[in-house]
């Protein structure tokens, strides 16, 4: 049962007979007026419990992109509903306006739409569907909650998308070269061009040039067709919150870029997200489809506070590689977790791919260190410089073993990543 | 792309289940409320109608008079307590006693009233506008200088039988020869404690401290004889003890007759309202909804922690170490110096960059550890400005 102002108000109104005639029986007869009231309108207001919903909702939708849940809301009672319906959802799915007046006359039907704004990456789930019936008076209404179950899955915003058109260019440009400005054991013979002044005379192929009458350069096309492996760490260091977002945000997007770029490059990107075992992966998709894929694969996967198990992580990713490829670890520099963890089981695999480690950096630290204010500022910018030393001295063993690192900010992990995958395609090192 | 689900009854199987579940986790606490309230509701209907008020018929403790009460009851006296003067007045009929037990101060108009009844008075406690009025001057308030015990020492055949009274430092002085006073003070002659006289075909008695009623004092010399005698002169006695709620006619002091005649109903009306608006925006529309929160550690968390170790250990030297390494990391890189350059080379290179003595770069770099945070601080700032001055070259 849920009462309506207007009981409030008719309430209210009881003062001016009180006034009147100002004994307490008239109070306690108004009193049962009221109850009688609530009674009747209870009694003639339409059964919340013969109202059918059905939940109409779009399967996914990006971080940040508007949507919408539906609800379809049928009266199958004897008489009308007149009353409210809330779709109640997580907060983080930005259900506001989330409450529906409805008149329906028996058997009728109203669809109601509630909009969604995500706020948060993952899956949001719909809670229950409170329908308040009223009675004709308005004064007091049944209520019932039933679940009605409804599933949004939020994916990863890509906000790094808008990096992805001047990488592509620059992948352009890397095609259709000539060997005058890379000339590598990575690049492929691509086709036979005529000579134009600026061209290196060395490129000159001299058995095409005699067949025909014109000078005819060779031109050199990146390498195609190579494997990337992504490795999304999403072990406790992955949980840490750098700015409003935990590090594994800033890691995703950088994998979106990446994954994107790659497959442009055409090459085969396949992703596996790892603690101390496997928990998600995307593997032999291309083309069109594997963006969505992995986006989809991507949003529900939080961090689990775990230590990474880093060997079994290596035996993964040997598992799905045959030939030589380029491994992306998506982690964080954390000193501790990186010796102990990290450090002897990547110096075979990099032995065997190429490997990036790609991780999260915190301005927080940076800022910690410059901050010299007081004796306390001081001595958290002596911690904060003891922890970059750390880091640096972990940066240091790790390109020892041949591992590629990019450090970087959140905001700038993606590109920097994606440009460090173009240096390499330049390079040859796929 | 678009998903539906399958359509729900809200008053479906779920909803039947989720109610079900919802009267067998709650049964148990609303078993134990419901016997909850029914004990209060028995100890409430059972036990005794007792008082904590003083001098009141029905408090058990030392300022009552229950003894006294109870004892007069089994003798076949009939004690009533009244608490407004109107049933004072229309209880003390002649042939009673009507005991003015006065723990309030009465006005005048009630005094005048109380003294048209016919009943035998007892007064106790009077104030001196009491004892004015109700004993037509006869007696009036004095002290006593030395409380003890007193012995009658008067004609008074209640006096008599009681022979000894506890006295404190009320005591009574008889103003003219109609009255008469017993248990005198030796020390003030003409002051006792109790005075007895007739006024107007009626016996008047007063009694100066109700002391010698209460439960704690009534058993102490004779106070339980002079009790007994002077309030069971008659089969009814009608103890009146004003009140602050109940006012008398007229021009009373409480409260209620500072307000207007509806306040009552009005106050009622409020609470009907207060009660309505509290159903109406209690009832929540549909339960609230949880967020399941991510881990919402910063990062820099550990590093300010370590902070904290430091300043927590007054770790000054590894502070400075830890800032002095920095501060020549960052200046060896900036000058292209190898990782590996070893302490004699950053020295150089520093001082051929900013032009400082060696002597004084190798001892910001490499000097003793500060003592003090002072002298930490003044390290700190003074590693900055050599890296500023690194950099600006």
């Amino acid at each position: 049962m849920a009462l309506s102002w207007r009981t409030a108000a008719l309430a209210a109104v009881g003062l001016v007979p009180v006034l009147l005639v100002p004994v307490y029986a008239i109070v306690l007869g108004w009193a049962l007026l009221v109850v009688l009231a609530v009674a009747v309108d209870l009694l003639l207001a339409g059964s919340p419990r013969d109202v059918v919903v059905r939940r109409v909702l779009p399967g996914s939708v990006r971080l940040t992109q508007p949507s919408r849940s539906e609800l379809v809301v049928t009266n199958e009672g004897r008489r009308r509903l007149r009353g409210q319906v809330r779709d109640a959802w997580q907060p983080s799915a930005g259900a506001t306006g989330n409450r529906h007046r409805v008149s329906l006359p028996p058997g009728e039907s109203a669809r109601l739409v509630t909009p969604l704004l995500p706020t948060r990456r993952g899956d949001r789930l719909a809670d229950r569907v409170t329908v308040r019936s009223f009675g004709p008076m308005g004064l007091a209404a049944r209520q019932l909650s039933a679940d009605v179950p409804g599933r949004l899955r939020v994916l990863p915003e890509f906000a790094s998308r808008r990096h992805l058109p001047s990488r592509l260019a620059r992948l352009r440009e890397m095609d259709g070269r000539t060997a005058v400005q890379i000339r590598g054991a990575g690049t492929e013979f691509d086709s036979l061009r005529e000579y134009v002044i600026g061209d290196d005379v060395r490129s000159i192929d001299w058995r095409a040039t005699a067949r025909r009458s014109e000078v005819v350069v060779r031109t050199w096309r990146p390498e195609r067709d190579r494997r990337v492996l992504i490795v999304l760490d999403t072990s406790r260091t992955s949980a840490a919150r750098i700015g409003d977002l935990p590090r594994i945000d800033a890691s995703i997007e950088a994998a979106l870029l990446l994954s994107a770029l790659a497959s442009h490059a055409g090459d085969r990107v396949d992703l596996i997200a790892h603690d101390r075992r496997v928990r998600a992966q995307v593997t032999g998709t291309s083309g069109g489809r594997m963006l969505p894929a992995l986006a989809d694969a991507l949003a529900p996967v939080d961090p689990a506070l775990v230590e990474a198990d880093w060997p079994a992580a290596v035996a993964a990713i040997r598992q799905r590689l045959s030939q030589r490829a380029l491994v992306v670890l998506l982690t964080s520099l954390d000193p501790a977790a990186v010796s102990t963890g990290l450090l002897p089981a990547v110096g075979p695999l990099a032995h065997d791919h190429t490997v990036v480690l790609a991780s999260v950096a915190d301005p927080e630290v940076a800022e910690l260190t410059r901050n010299r204010g007081t004796v306390s500022d001081v001595y958290d910018a002596a911690a904060a410089e003891r922890t970059e030393i750390e880091r640096a001295a972990v940066l240091v063993r790790l390109r020892q073993r041949g591992v590629e690192v990019v450090d970087a900010l959140p905001d700038e992990l993606a590109p920097r990543l994606a440009d460090a995958y173009l240096a390499l395609k330049a390079a040859g090192r796929l | 792309m678009t998903d539906q689900s399958a359509p729900v009854r809200i008053g479906g199987e779920r909803a039947r289940t989720a109610a079900a579940r919802r009267w067998r986790r709650w049964r148990l606490p609303l078993l134990i409320a419901v016997v909850l309230g029914i004990s209060v509701l028995f100890s409430v209907l059972i036990r005794p109608d007792l008082s904590g008020d003083p001098l009141a018929i029905n408090n058990p403790g030392p300022l009552g008079v229950r003894a006294v009460a109870q004892v007069l009851g089994r003798q076949g006296v009939h004690v009533t307590e009244v608490r407004s003067v109107d049933a004072a007045v229309a209880a003390a009929a002649a042939g009673t006693t009507l005991a003015v037990v006065e723990t309030l101060p009465l006005d005048q108009a009630d005094l005048e009233r109380l003294a048209r009844t016919p009943a035998d008075l007892v007064v106790v406690d009077g104030t001196d506008r009491t004892l004015q009025e109700l004993t037509d001057g006869a007696v009036a308030n004095a002290w006593d200088h030395a409380p003890g015990v007193r012995y009658a020492d008067c004609q008074d055949p209640d006096a008599v039988a009681a022979r000894a009274v506890s006295s404190s430092d009320y005591a009574l002085a008889a103003l003219d020869t109609r009255a008469t006073v017993c248990f005198a003070d030796p020390g003030t002659p003409g002051t006792g404690s109790y005075a007895v006289l007739e006024l107007g075909g009626r016996t008047v008695r007063v009694l100066a401290d109700s002391a010698v009623l209460t439960n704690a004092h009534v058993t102490e010399a004779g106070n339980a004889a002079l009790a007994l005698r002077v309030l069971g002169k008659h089969d009814q006695l009608t103890w009146y003890r004003p009140t602050l709620l109940s006012p008398s006619t007229g021009a009373g002091t409480g409260i209620g007759v500072a307000l207007p005649p509806f306040a009552g109903p009005v106050a009622a009306w409020l609470g009907l309202l207060v009660l309505v608006v509290a159903l109406w925006r209690a009832r929540a529309f549909g339960r609230v909804v949880t967020e399941p929160l991510p881990v919402t550690v910063r990062a820099a968390e550990t590093t300010v922690g370590r902070g904290r170790l430091y300043r927590g250990a007054r770790a000054r030297g590894h502070a400075a170490a830890a800032l002095r390494a920095g501060t020549a990391r960052r200046a060896a890189s900036r000058l292209g110096l190898a990782r590996s350059a070893d302490a004699r080379t950053v020295i150089d290179a520093l001082a051929g960059a900013t032009g400082r003595p060696p002597a004084q770069v190798a001892d910001l770099l490499y000097g003793p550890p500060p003592t003090d945070d002072a002298a930490l601080r003044a390290l700190a700032r003074a590693l900055d400005q050599l890296e500023s001055e690194v950099h600006h070259t």
